[in-house]
């Protein structure tokens, strides 16, 4: 697969990255009121479970963006740091697979308490 | 004073062991490129009172191999320059190699890549870049700024060949614009631009699916052989507003 | 020829952004704030997965890290200041890679020099979005550090 679009997926998860994140900080703050009011400070997990029943989809748009295009940067990281000349499929091997790991993790998530 | 004069007289009167390289003394072969406090420049375009500093530190070219003294190894610089294939690509090699007309350039053609020709591969825009400091195998600024002077040039055909050698792992797409190429060099070049504009060539070949465009062909002759009347091109005529700093 | 060692390389010269131009230093806190966000990423869907393991496993994880006291906050508004830097300069950088806008147009270069990369464009979006962010830190660490709520 060409360089290019690894890139371009990193560009598009950035670009839906941008919204998506603005939304959660958005809902963890002044849109949600105040959710540490009364729980002595913690984040109540009525509060936290309701966010992702609720809001779903987004919650699963903002994992998948996120994980790829940050570990894709940690790709990119690793690429200039080890450059790597016929390991290369070594290194890209080991991120699809913690990309796998964590996209399970997070999907895993969302739908058991979905 | 240049700071190249200042080496010349070390090297006269102190120390006659001081390893560095000069030739022209004036900005354009580019043999002088040194670290001149903590900033790659070329040694005989730097004043020593714009430095302000009784005390000049001067090293050698960062992410170079060291020879001796101020003197690096630019083998890896050149040889990168080399993989880009920086010379005019021609589908017809027969037309290329017993060329016997000069091919039709616009002036407006020609500003689309001239700034880009007057690189003197000097390394500064090398050894300023942080991926070149990262990853020794990054093509460098210098070489993707000369390969898109080639694919901006209406003459060249070697469109396809030039995305496909930039959209490496180490190509085009390990630039991240932290613009330090441009900030160094003294013909103002200006690669990152440059990078910009080879990266824009590469993403319209792979999600645009564009084709490559037939390059300039050779003047017309006249049935006689001569080349046909009118043919030769006006001068070249910048334009307003193209030059730099308006 | 031997390969001589290069001269001044790595990470540290690759990061280290004394004297050059204010992009090298946003790129600089691009790649810094990118591996802190990773960083918190990775250890956020380990978090988040205990709302999947029930009420009591999610407010013991809440409890614990709440028992970090001040640090929790402080490294709250440190992640939400990576963030805001990272994702605002980070759509200057598409701007400019993806689509060449702030870049200026090929010219005549005419002495003294000065790169159109570098020019005023691009230098009003580098301090805009240092202001932008400032401000927005500054607020997300005012509702953070106060608890108040402070909109």
């Amino acid at each position: 697969m060409k360089e290019s679009w690894s890139m371009i997926l990193t560009y598009a998860c950035a670009m839906i990255l941008v919204f998506v994140l603005t939304f959660h900080f958005l809902l963890q703050g002044p849109l949600a009121g105040k959710p540490f009011e009364g729980t002595g400070g913690v984040l109540a997990f009525s509060y936290a479970a309701g966010n992702l029943v609720n809001f779903e989809v987004v919650f699963g748009l903002l994992l998948y963006a996120a994980i790829l295009h940050g570990l894709n940067g940690v790709r990119v990281i690793a690429l200039e740091w080890f450059h790597p000349q016929k390991k290369a499929w070594l290194l890209n091997l080991i991120i699809v697979v913690l990309m796998a790991f964590f996209l399970a993790l997070g999907s895993y998530t969302l739908l058991a308490v979905g | 004073m240049t700071v190249l004069d200042a080496l010349i007289e070390v090297r006269e009167k102190r120390d006659s062991s001081l390893g560095y390289r000069h030739s022209c003394g004036m900005g354009i072969c580019g043999s002088c490129g040194m670290t001149i406090e903590g900033v790659p420049r070329l040694a005989c375009q730097t004043q020593v009172s714009i430095l302000k500093t009784d005390v000049i530190r001067v090293e050698p070219l960062h992410s170079m191999g060291v020879m001796r003294d101020l003197v690096v190894d630019i083998a890896p610089f050149m040889a990168m320059h080399k993989s880009v294939k920086p010379y005019i690509i021609r589908r017809d090699v027969d037309e290329r190699d017993h060329a016997d007309r000069e091919y039709r350039v616009l002036s407006e053609e020609v500003r689309r890549f001239l700034q880009f020709d007057y690189c003197i591969m000097c390394g500064l825009c090398y050894s300023a870049c942080p991926t070149v400091a990262l990853d020794p195998a990054y093509i460098g600024p210098q070489a993707i700024a000369q390969s898109y002077r080639y694919m901006a040039d209406p003459r060249d055909e070697g469109w396809d060949q030039r995305i496909d050698l930039l959209d490496t792992s180490h190509g085009v797409w390990r630039c991240h614009v932290a613009g330090a190429c441009s900030f160094v060099c003294p013909k103002d070049v200006d690669p990152a631009k440059a990078i910009q504009m080879a990266r824009k060539e590469v993403l319209k070949k792979r999600l645009l699916r564009r084709k490559a465009k037939v390059g300039a062909q050779p003047v017309p002759l006249l049935s006689s052989g001569v080349v046909k009347q009118g043919a030769k091109p006006p001068p070249f005529d910048f334009g307003e507003g193209s030059v730099s700093g308006k | 020829m031997k390969k001589e060692p290069r001269y001044k390389s790595g990470l540290i010269s690759s990061l280290n952004p004394f004297g050059y131009n204010v992009e090298r230093w946003s790129y600089a806190l691009h790649r810094v704030t990118g591996v802190v966000l990773i960083g918190y990423l990775m250890a956020h869907i380990f978090e988040t997965f205990e709302l999947s393991m029930g009420n009591t496993a999610w407010t013991s994880t809440m409890n614990a890290l709440h028992s970090l006291g001040p640090l929790e906050l402080v490294g709250l508004w440190i992640v939400a200041g990576s963030a805001l830097y990272h994702g605002a300069n980070g759509i200057r950088l598409i701007l400019n890679e993806m689509f060449g806008k702030l870049m200026g147009r090929p010219i005549l270069p005419v002495y003294p020099y000065s790169p159109t990369s570098l020019g005023r464009n691009q230098r009003i979006a580098v301090w805009t979005i240092t202001g932008v962010v400032l401000v927005l830190w500054v607020w997300a660490g005012l509702y953070l550090l106060t608890g108040l709520g402070v909109v």
